[in-house]
């Protein structure tokens, strides 16, 4: 007791409580800037570290000196009549109440005040935006092992997006293992087999989260959806099954199962994806795009767990893979949680190039399915360029023009004025390679194919002679950029709009170059890209219709 | 001095955890006018975009017995011409500026969705307004359209099985009932739709005691409410009254609707009943108990029919909830050989849902999954213009959504476990409807029940 009173008369414990109210102060100060780009991760550790370190020599320092009206002196040398710790102790209070009181109108002043969001520049009243530039919070973080992270904050509603862009998809198969990135894909969603197969998602959904994943020909993608409070469970079991994927042999035949079932219903039994499957396949002679991307039934029923540990190993490396997360959280937490679970996966080697390039090609390609069928389908395909081909953006905009809405183009001409069909669209891919500009047409059940096609050839065409007029460019401007602005709307918008920009164009911050570059378009541009594009030649036609009685 | 410390300490932390779930409808603005039209307006800023939803009451259930998807064909003929635009200067006006705009029916009300740049919201209300007051619904139009939608629906039977088996489920578990409508016909009942139809249908049941326009975005809300009030305030009343309806009684045994597809790879199956209604007060704990019944990714049905057993890539429970009850129904697929395996799992897994129910730490995943979804349904414009318009439609208060995580977080595992009885069909009154190859499956599945069959290719959903 006597120990106690003396440490309470010498002001040690007001020392101590100074000390830890400075400290709280200062941690949440680092932790305030670490949003910023300049300060490395491991700040806030190192903080903490010094900090601990100081606090028994402060404790020492004030159980040893006193403060007298004559300066610092040992306490045991100060006469106990003349001291005066009670009006030092005093001080003490005074300075952890102001502290304290500054720390806390800090800390709830942040939370308080309104928050430093994306608001998107206004828009002047009858102009489109033409330029955008990338919002200063949008922060990113490369870890040594060449993973990249990259976090918008949003505060809208109290959750957050996680997207891992992993860098493989159909392009990287061959024969033999076609279907395997989108079967991979499968395989992450039963997680690391720890402590059973499946808890990954478990572990997800109990904590409020959600998962989901999409495979194309040039990129797997993975999607967590979840509340803010369930963020480290998420950092942590995306780190788990990325660094011990366990992919047992008795898992491994069921989920082949799934997959065939999901082949089924999505090809099988649908006409659509049937007749695209095989003129994507007649379109490329060469170049591995042509491997449908839920795999050929051959392979599905082959592929072997050698095949999954060998696509893991080549393709899941963390330098391979981009994670953004967009919602309610600051760069600065989100960095410490990559540091903290995904630092430790190791850089490997990057995968070999996908080397093919897909020749010119020389003349028409053309497929017939015969399949039971109401209604005949259309799709028409031609080589266009790759995601950051400066073509790309005139192709997105000449195919508003032509099948963009109900005014366009064909819509009007095919589905409204002449009947020969029902519904028409278009898409181009936006891959690491060239793709192909598509055309897709629903015909009635009494419809003729090739007047359909001739009709469609006969008006891409025209754009390459007659160009478009000045009223459908502005329309195809304000539709793509309508679109932009729409896909940003949300948390989840904001993530894959980030990630597709980063992988496919090198640099997230091209996002918001969008409506600078949609503005530089020319109508001229639009119909040289049309005269390079639309060639017979250059053109595969497939046609999905019932079999006739002679071919019955 | 340190207890200070401490509550502040403990304080800030509590202020830091952000209650998944703990998102609250912002206040709107409610105008009702004499008419009995209703006007529902927020303003948002964080985007440029206006988003609207404008709900007309009525719906699926007005149509007449044999023009089924009459209200649909009406409300996609608002988008082919109003005022002074004909079909093609309307679609030109929407596509010139980037906006979207659709129509669409459902069964109990006809609804038209509207997104634009907010620079263009004031003429996204005049494309509207042109809608509602003075659509062109002209002959030649309507011909066109109806032709075209009876080819649509040929070509979604070409494309679409996993959606159509709930059309067949529904109009196969109601039969008379008005809830059996296919929302947007058959082939063979819009193949009787004639523009005089539609005028009557415009006639009779819209009007402003039938309205409802939800606007949020970067609006001006008070210059926009005088705008709705004069463009609106005079209109008339739809000539009608809305249907009474009674509600449909539970099936009791069961029925089995066969539908041929011909050489389809899989069969696509719906098992079903009689559920509950949009009011349906324990609503909180039948969300957590049909969340984890069949409608999360680690739910029973997946969990043993897929990830378990790999019979197939889906399976789920749905529930439809209109202002009568509506259906419950379980829905799957898989290859045709394993169609019988599979039907008698998910029955097995009906079973065991009614026998065990859920233990306290899965109801507590359950509600955790909902509370966690919950914030991102309404995060934009037109998200939220189109909850103000459903609870409104439906006569609910913004306590269905605000309190809803609270209901959720309170709910008593013991009542989740009740209401599993009170709602899910027992094993023996069941309705199956079957998309398959029937060849194949005819046999085995009789041991279902009766059996009915009809050809997919034939031009109606009912037999």
């Amino acid at each position: 007791m006597a120990l106690f009173a003396e440490l309470r008369r010498r002001n040690v414990l007001k020392v101590a409580l100074l000390y830890a109210v400075t400290s709280w102060l200062i941690v949440w100060f680092v932790g305030a800037i670490q949003s910023t780009k300049h300060v490395p991760v491991w700040t806030e550790t190192f903080a903490l570290f010094v900090l601990a370190i100081g606090f028994p020599v402060a404790l020492l320092f004030a159980w040893t000196y006193e403060i007298t009206p004559a300066g610092l002196k040992k306490a045991a040398d100060v006469d106990q009549t003349q001291s005066i710790v009670y009006k030092t102790g005093q001080k003490l209070n005074a300075a952890v109440l102001v502290l304290g009181v500054l720390g806390v109108l800090a800390v709830f002043g942040q939370r308080l005040l309104p928050k430093f969001e994306f608001i998107l520049p206004g828009i002047p009243e009858g102009d489109a935006p033409v330029s955008v530039t990338a919002p200063a919070d949008i922060r990113s973080l490369t870890l040594d092992n060449g993973l990249k992270i990259i976090v918008w904050p949003d505060h809208d509603i109290p959750n957050v997006v996680m997207y891992n862009f992993v860098r493989a998809g159909a392009r990287n198969e061959y024969p033999g293992i076609t279907g395997l990135s989108h079967y991979f894909e499968h395989m992450m969603f039963l997680g690391s087999g720890d402590p059973e197969p499946g808890a990954f998602d478990r572990i997800m959904e109990d904590a409020g989260g959600s998962n989901n994943a999409y495979t194309t020909s040039d990129i797997t993608v993975y999607q967590d959806w979840f509340p803010l409070a369930a963020i480290e469970t998420i950092f942590a079991i995306e780190a788990e099954r990325h660094k011990n994927l366990k992919l047992l042999p008795e898992v491994v035949e069921s989920e082949r199962a799934v997959v065939y079932s999901e082949r089924r219903a999505s090809i099988d039994d649908n006409n659509f994806w049937k007749l695209a499957e095989q003129v994507v396949a007649t379109a490329y002679i060469a170049h591995p795009y042509q491997f449908t991307v839920i795999g050929w039934p051959s392979d599905i029923e082959s592929w072997t767990l050698e095949d999954l540990e060998n696509f893991h190993r080549t393709y899941y490396a963390p330098n391979n893979r981009t994670v953004v997360v967009t919602g309610d959280v600051t760069p600065g937490e989100v960095f410490k949680l990559a540091d903290k679970h995904f630092a430790s996966l190791p850089a490997q080697d990057p995968p070999p190039p996908v080397r093919t390039v897909e020749p010119e090609q020389l003349g028409e390609r053309r497929t017939l399915v015969e399949a039971p069928a109401q209604t005949p389908l259309l799709h028409l395909a031609f080589h266009a360029g790759s995601a950051s081909d400066p073509d790309a953006v005139p192709m997105q905009l000449l195919l508003n023009v032509l099948a963009g809405g109900s005014s366009s183009r064909l819509h009007r001409i095919l589905v409204e004025n002449e009947g020969l069909a029902i519904a028409v669209g278009a898409y181009q891919d936006e891959g690491f390679d060239p793709g192909l500009a598509y055309f897709y047409l629903t015909l009635p059940s009494d419809g003729d194919p090739a007047a359909a096609e001739r009709r469609t050839l006969e008006e891409l065409q025209r754009i390459a002679t007659d160009g478009v007029s000045d009223a459908e460019l502005a329309k195809a401007r304000n539709i793509v950029l309508a679109d932009y602005w729409r896909g940003l709307a949300t948390i989840d918008g904001k993530a894959a709009a980030l990630g597709q920009y980063e992988v496919f164009h090198g640099n997230y911050e091209k996002l918001f170059d969008l409506p600078a570059t949609v503005e530089a378009v020319t109508a001229e541009d639009m119909s040289r890209v049309a005269a390079k594009v639309f060639r017979e030649n250059n053109m595969t036609v497939g046609v999905l219709r019932a079999p006739t009685e002679e071919e019955k | 001095m340190s207890r200070l410390l401490a509550t502040c300490l403990m304080f800030c932390a509590f202020a830091g955890t952000a209650f998944a779930g703990d998102v609250t409808l912002p206040d709107v603005t409610r105008t009702e006018l004499d008419n009995g039209a209703v006007l529902l307006l927020h303003e948002k800023r964080d985007v440029p975009l206006v988003g609207a939803q404008i709900v007309i009451r009525g719906g699926a259930v007005t149509d007449p017995d044999d023009r089924a998807g009459l209200s649909s064909l009406f409300a996609a003929m608002l988008e082919r011409g109003a005022g002074e635009r004909d079909a093609a200067d309307f679609a030109e006006a929407i596509d010139a500026v980037g906006g979207s705009l659709s129509t669409e029916a459902g069964l109990e009300s006809i609804s038209i969705n509207a997104e634009f740049l907010s620079r263009d919201a004031g003429l996204m209300v005049e494309l509207l307004t042109d809608m509602l007051l003075a659509p062109a619904l002209s002959s030649a139009e309507v011909n066109k359209l109806r032709e075209r939608r009876i080819n649509q629906l040929r070509a979604v039977k070409d494309s679409g099985l996993q959606s159509l088996v709930h059309v067949y489920g529904k109009a196969f578990l109601f039969e008379e009932h008005p809830y059996a409508v296919a929302v947007d016909g058959s082939e063979e009942s819009i193949a009787k739709i004639r523009q005089r139809d539609l005028l009557a249908y415009y006639r009779d049941h819209v009007g402003g005691d039938r309205l409802i326009i939800s606007i949020v975005g970067d609006i001006d809300s008070a210059a926009m409410i005088d705008r709705l009030s004069a463009a609106f305030g005079e209109w008339r009343a739809a000539e009608a009254e809305l249907p009474e309806i009674a509600p449909a009684a539970p099936l009791e045994g069961r029925r089995v609707l066969l539908v041929d597809t011909g050489d389809a790879a899989q069969s696509y199956f719906w098992i079903g009943n009689v559920g509950v209604a949009v009011d349906f007060a324990q609503r909180a704990e039948l969300d957590i108990a049909n969340t984890l019944f069949g409608g999360r990714f680690t739910s029973l049905l997946m969990n043993e029919m897929r990830t378990k057993a790999g019979l197939t890539y889906g399976a789920r429970s749905t529930l439809t909830r209109p202002s009568l009850p509506g259906s419950i129904a379980i829905t799957s697929f898989t290859k045709s050989e394993t169609t019988i395996e599979a039907i008698d799992l998910a029955l097995s897994l009906l079973a065991q849902l009614h026998e065990t129910g859920f233990d306290e730490p899965t109801i507590q995943s359950g509600k955790n999954y909902i509370l966690g979804h919950f914030p991102p349904r309404l995060e934009t414009a037109s998200q939220l213009a189109s909850q103000f318009a459903d609870l409104e439609a439906y006569g609910l208060s913004a306590s269905f959504i605000n309190e809803y995580g609270d209901a959720i977080a309170a709910a008593d595992p013991e009542a989740v476990r009740a209401i599993i009885g009170d709602v899910y069909p027992n094993l023996d009154n069941l309705v199956f409807v079957v998309l398959g190859n029937a060849e194949l499956i005819r046999d085995d599945i009789a041991k279902y029940g009766p059996i009915t069959e009809l050809s997919i290719t034939e031009p109606r959903f009912r037999p």
